[in-house]
């Protein structure tokens, strides 16, 4: 039953979104890399602080099996584009318009990150904000990486 | 219908307010609000909130005029709480889709009597409805226990508990700055997640939420100030005519025999956190005066807009905004931010007349 437990709180949700710039992501593409998904929205100020860190992170491991996807809660690709270019954010902002996707994930206070493993299982979950670029943080990225890549 | 039609369509009555004025302690307003979809792509549509319509002793809605270019400009109720907004449409080749609204408001501070009287009930379905559940405010489980085991533990009367959540809400709760707008209202995560920080749809909202778990009818009211406190308090007016981050939400209970009472504890927390030096204390006279004002009372700078929850923007596939307090809109059905006037655009500018 503890092991039922375990197994239920590590399984990954699906994630199939579309980008602002119409492009669908599904995280399932990604097998074998570092995912990093972030939960973020457009009232949120915490995440708009944060999401510049999170650019500085992929920035720095832009070469190894690392890869970021921002979900907006209640996405709009217009305030999405809004954003990405007023905080010059690289990586794609997939649109979660009728915020399903969110409450599937379990996301209820914002900003919500998770590290997603290779192999697809949640590593970890961290709510609030937090400096991404932070050695600390890197580390945590970075010990998730496959062996190949560090 | 002719854009020259829609020019001046206009629902005004005729200068009631030059009437209004002979009448005691009553100001009127005239709010403007004009809107712009900037970068328009496709057809472009705009939800901006009318001003509550039902008379009051403490507001009355003396009419809308607006003009603009869109192919289509029509007031009306949307949702179970009958929200007034003002929808516009633009078809897809309008150059710079603009619109604006002039609404005129008579108000008069507010001060409930807090003796029963034995007149004041609600229908059923008036007090279904404002005992009900919303998305953000569920009436079960955290926020149930927290009004009944913390919040107004110990107290009878629905006016002693109003009185126990009012001061819980006072003394437990903090007014977050780095909070965008006036925060989103969703008192289950602040509850679940134990930051209790906020602005007023937060903090107001947990009064709302706390006061509907324990059966007692309770209502956000959304609205915008329009004029600065006569009051001696600089944090809960505005300082000049342009009015477009001036948004504001209060709350009321319902008592039998008393009627709605007006509170706004998340004001007594913008007290404390702004009038200078800042960061006052509970027990700065200062914060203790307005902590006694806002329980009963509220000084009608400010002016309704609805009493709505989970708006369905008409017209639009995007999802539901939590409440109708700032002008909404998209364009190529793509919501526009509605806290960011200056990207979406709008100005909101108002004036004693």
């Amino acid at each position: 039953m503890a092991l039922l437990a375990a197994a239920l709180l590590l399984a990954t949700p699906p994630l199939r979104l579309p980008a602002m710039d119409g492009a669908t992501h599904r995280l399932a593409d990604y097998r074998g890399k570092v995912v990093l998904v972030n939960f973020w929205a457009t009232w949120c100020e915490p995440c708009r602080t944060e999401l510049p860190s999170i650019e500085r992170l992929r920035a720095a491991l832009a070469h190894e099996a690392f890869v970021v996807l921002a979900v907006q809660m209640g996405g709009s690709a217009r305030t999405a584009r809004d954003v990405a270019e007023e905080l010059g954010l690289g990586f794609p902002m997939l649109l979660d318009r009728d915020s399903k996707v969110t409450e599937a994930w379990g996301v209820n206070l914002l900003p919500t990150t998770f590290l997603i493993a290779p192999d697809g299982a949640v590593a970890s979950r961290q709510v609030g904000e937090l400096d991404w670029s932070a050695p600390e943080a890197r580390r945590r990225v970075e010990a998730l990486l496959p062996r190949s890549t560090r | 219908m002719k854009r020259r039609e829609l020019l001046v369509a206009s629902i005004v009555a005729a200068l009631p307010w030059r009437r209004l004025r002979a009448e005691s302690g009553w100001r009127t307003f005239e709010v403007t609000t004009r809107a712009e979809i900037s970068r328009p792509q496709g057809i472009s549509r705009a939800w901006l909130p009318l001003p509550l319509g039902s008379a009051s002793d403490w507001q009355r809605a003396l009419g809308n005029a607006w003009s603009g270019n869109a192919t289509r400009m029509e007031a009306m109720r949307v949702g179970t709480y009958g929200v007034p907004l003002l929808y516009a449409e633009w078809a897809a080749d309008t150059q710079a889709p603009f619109v604006e609204l002039k609404s005129k408001v008579s108000t008069r501070d507010r001060a409930a009597d807090l003796t029963p009287s034995g007149a004041a009930s609600l229908s059923r379905a008036e007090a279904a409805l404002y005992t009900a559940p919303t998305e953000s405010i569920p009436c079960d489980g955290l926020v149930r226990e927290t009004a009944l085991m913390r919040a107004a533990k110990g107290s009878r009367t629905d006016l002693d508990k109003g009185r126990a959540i009012y001061d819980w809400i006072v003394q437990n709760t903090v007014r977050d700055p780095k909070t965008r707008g006036c925060g989103t209202g969703n008192i289950k995560a602040m509850l679940e997640s134990g930051n209790l920080g906020g602005k007023c749809a937060d903090l107001n909202g947990l009064f709302v939420g706390f006061c509907r778990s324990l059966a007692i009818p309770a209502r956000d009211v959304y609205g915008i100030r329009v004029a600065s406190s006569t009051l001696g308090y600089k944090s809960l007016g505005t300082s000049s005519p342009v009015i477009s981050k001036a948004q504001h939400c209060r709350a009321e209970f319902f008592v039998e025999g008393i009627g709605w009472v007006p509170v706004d504890p998340a004001d007594v927390r913008k007290v404390i956190l702004e009038e200078p030096p800042g960061n006052l204390t509970l027990q700065d006279p200062k914060v203790e005066a307005a902590h006694k004002r806002l329980f009963g009372s509220w000084e009608m700078n400010w002016l309704a807009f609805n009493t709505g929850h989970d708006v369905e923007l008409p017209y639009s596939n995007g999802p539901k905004v939590p409440f109708l307090m700032y002008p909404n809109g998209e364009t190529g059905g793509e919501r526009l931010d509605q806290l960011d006037p200056d990207k979406f655009k709008y100005t909101i500018t108002a004036r004693e007349i």
